[in-house]
């Protein structure tokens, strides 16, 4: 079969693996709130400052959510050892870390989408016309934070203290999606366009570096 | 055994002269004055600390590649010096920047991605301490430092592209626009200084990591017999 | 000579950690260079 077949498989499992109970949606919307929340206690939300200070701490938040959320990604594969049978399923190991990371992306902007509304509301900040370029810059850093997120996520779970190893791995990791996506977000919401086509370049350039990196080495992190 | 006094040696003597020569040698520079001295060794430092990183992105290739436990040896030796060098980079320049600037530090491109680089090559380290099986460790620490090194001018880039709105004061660790050729030729010299301390301390800690190894095939030699 | 204080911190500073780091590695060194020596002999009395 081809990587794209086998991929496509391994994603329907994947995501009916998360539909049957949604309890990773459930849980990483529930934390983003959360942050969100105490985040604006630590400032005045209905000031001009938190349009500047808005974005980043959405962005922050959602990166705190997705370190915590990408944990289960091979974790989940160690009970019963499924990963030696996914790898024997497919031809290619590429398949695998694609369809995870497609997973991921998706429940990623799942969680960012759901939470937009809140996030206008809560800091008062004007998204309804710029929401299809929110949508591209959301899917170009959920993507950027998955492809990481994944391949790390495959390093940790075989080490110990993964769950503290795996934001500490992976946080610094994205820093320039970090900062990319908030200027990109902060300039949208500010309605100055100049920021947005470098922006998009930039996560474009991004995704595509971490995505070759994951193809050249993803065979190896699957290792036995 | 006499090789590695001898190398010692030089290197000290080397350091010594490039301190020499920043301290006494090169004429003092005419807006920072003295203040400015500390930029031999704090730039060369960070070239130094670069390459040492560099080697590790090469070790990690060749272990993902070949397999073999002399190029993890490397790969964690030449982080670990990298790490020193990167140290006292990140040391030096606030004891610069503060009766420069007025500021002990800023978050321009190349601070910011300098203190990443410091935290990605923890990680690595750290990793390395949390993963007990040495061919596993090797093979997952090699796998992170490639990514970590791939990371690092994108942070760069990143910082360079998005936050000029929010300008820093001057950028640190330059020093010099006109470097007259004395001053040109002791930065050149306590670069090349510093890289020989680099290759020394390199050469002993792989030495150690060599040891290291040794002893833990001896040990498994022992448990079968 | 204005500053010449932080010039000299910063000179000592990095040599220090230049310095501690190579004697916790010959420190390392020495002592699995022991353990090295003791075990190579258990090896010897094996055989």
């Amino acid at each position: 079969m081809s990587l794209l077949a086998n991929t496509g498989v391994l994603l329907g499992k994947e995501l009916k693996t998360e539909f049957r109970s949604r309890e990773l949606l459930t849980t990483t919307v529930i934390f983003v709130v959360i942050v969100l929340v105490l985040f604006s206690f630590t400032f005045d939300p209905l000031s001009d400052e938190a349009r500047r200070f808005g974005s980043g701490l959405l962005w922050l938040a959602f990166l705190f959510a997705a370190s915590l959320m990408v944990q289960p990604c091979f974790l989940r594969e160690q009970t019963n050892d499924t990963l030696s049978a996914l790898r024997l399923s497919v031809s290619d190991p590429f398949a695998i870390f694609l369809a995870k990371l497609a997973a991921n992306t998706l429940f990623l902007m799942i969680t960012e989408l759901s939470l937009l509304p809140v996030f206008a509301v809560m800091y008062s900040v004007p998204v309804v016309g710029v929401l299809h370029w929110l949508v591209l810059v959301f899917f170009l850093g959920s993507l950027g934070v998955s492809i990481a997120g994944t391949a790390l996520s495959s390093i940790s779970a075989q080490a110990r203290m993964r769950e503290l190893l795996l934001p500490l791995l992976l946080l610094p990791m994205l820093t320039p999606i970090l900062i990319a996506c908030t200027e990109v977000t902060a300039a949208l919401l500010d309605r100055s366009p100049y920021v947005l086509w470098k922006g998009i370049g930039f996560l474009v350039a991004f995704d595509i570096v971490f995505l070759t990196a994951l193809w050249l080495f993803g065979e190896y992190l699957l290792e036995e | 055994m006499w090789k590695r006094a001898i190398f010692a040696a030089i290197v000290v003597s080397l350091m010594g002269a490039a301190a020499y020569a920043s301290l006494f040698i090169a004429p003092t520079e005419r807006t920072m004055g003295t203040l400015q001295r500390i930029f031999y060794f704090h730039a060369a430092a960070a070239w130094a600390g670069m390459t040492a990183f560099s080697v590790t992105f090469v070790a990690n290739l060749l272990y993902v590649w070949r397999r073999q436990p002399r190029w993890d040896a490397l790969g964690v030796s030449s982080a670990e010096v990298g790490l020193a060098f990167i140290t006292t980079v990140l040391i030096t320049g606030p004891i610069w920047a503060k009766p420069a600037w007025g500021i002990y530090w800023t978050w321009d491109a190349r601070l910011t991605s300098t203190f990443v680089l410091w935290l990605l090559y923890i990680c690595y380290l750290l990793l390395r301490t949390l993963i007990e099986e040495p061919e596993r460790r090797a093979l997952l620490s090699a796998l992170f430092g490639i990514f970590s090194f791939l990371d690092v001018p994108l942070v760069f880039g990143a910082i360079r592209w998005f936050r000029t709105q929010h300008p820093a004061p001057v950028i640190m660790g330059d020093g010099n626009s006109g470097l007259n050729p004395t001053m040109k030729a002791t930065f050149f010299f306590s670069v090349l200084a510093m890289h020989v301390l680099m290759v020394f301390l390199i050469m002993e800690r792989n030495r150690l990591e060599k040891m290291r190894f040794e002893v833990d095939v001896i040990r498994h030699e022992l448990e079968v017999a | 000579m204005k500053n010449l204080g932080s010039v000299f911190a910063a000179y000592i500073i990095g040599w220090a950690v230049f310095f501690v780091f190579y004697v916790t590695v010959a420190r390392r060194t020495s002592q699995l260079k022991d353990e090295l020596d003791r075990l190579r002999d258990s090896v010897k009395k094996g055989k």
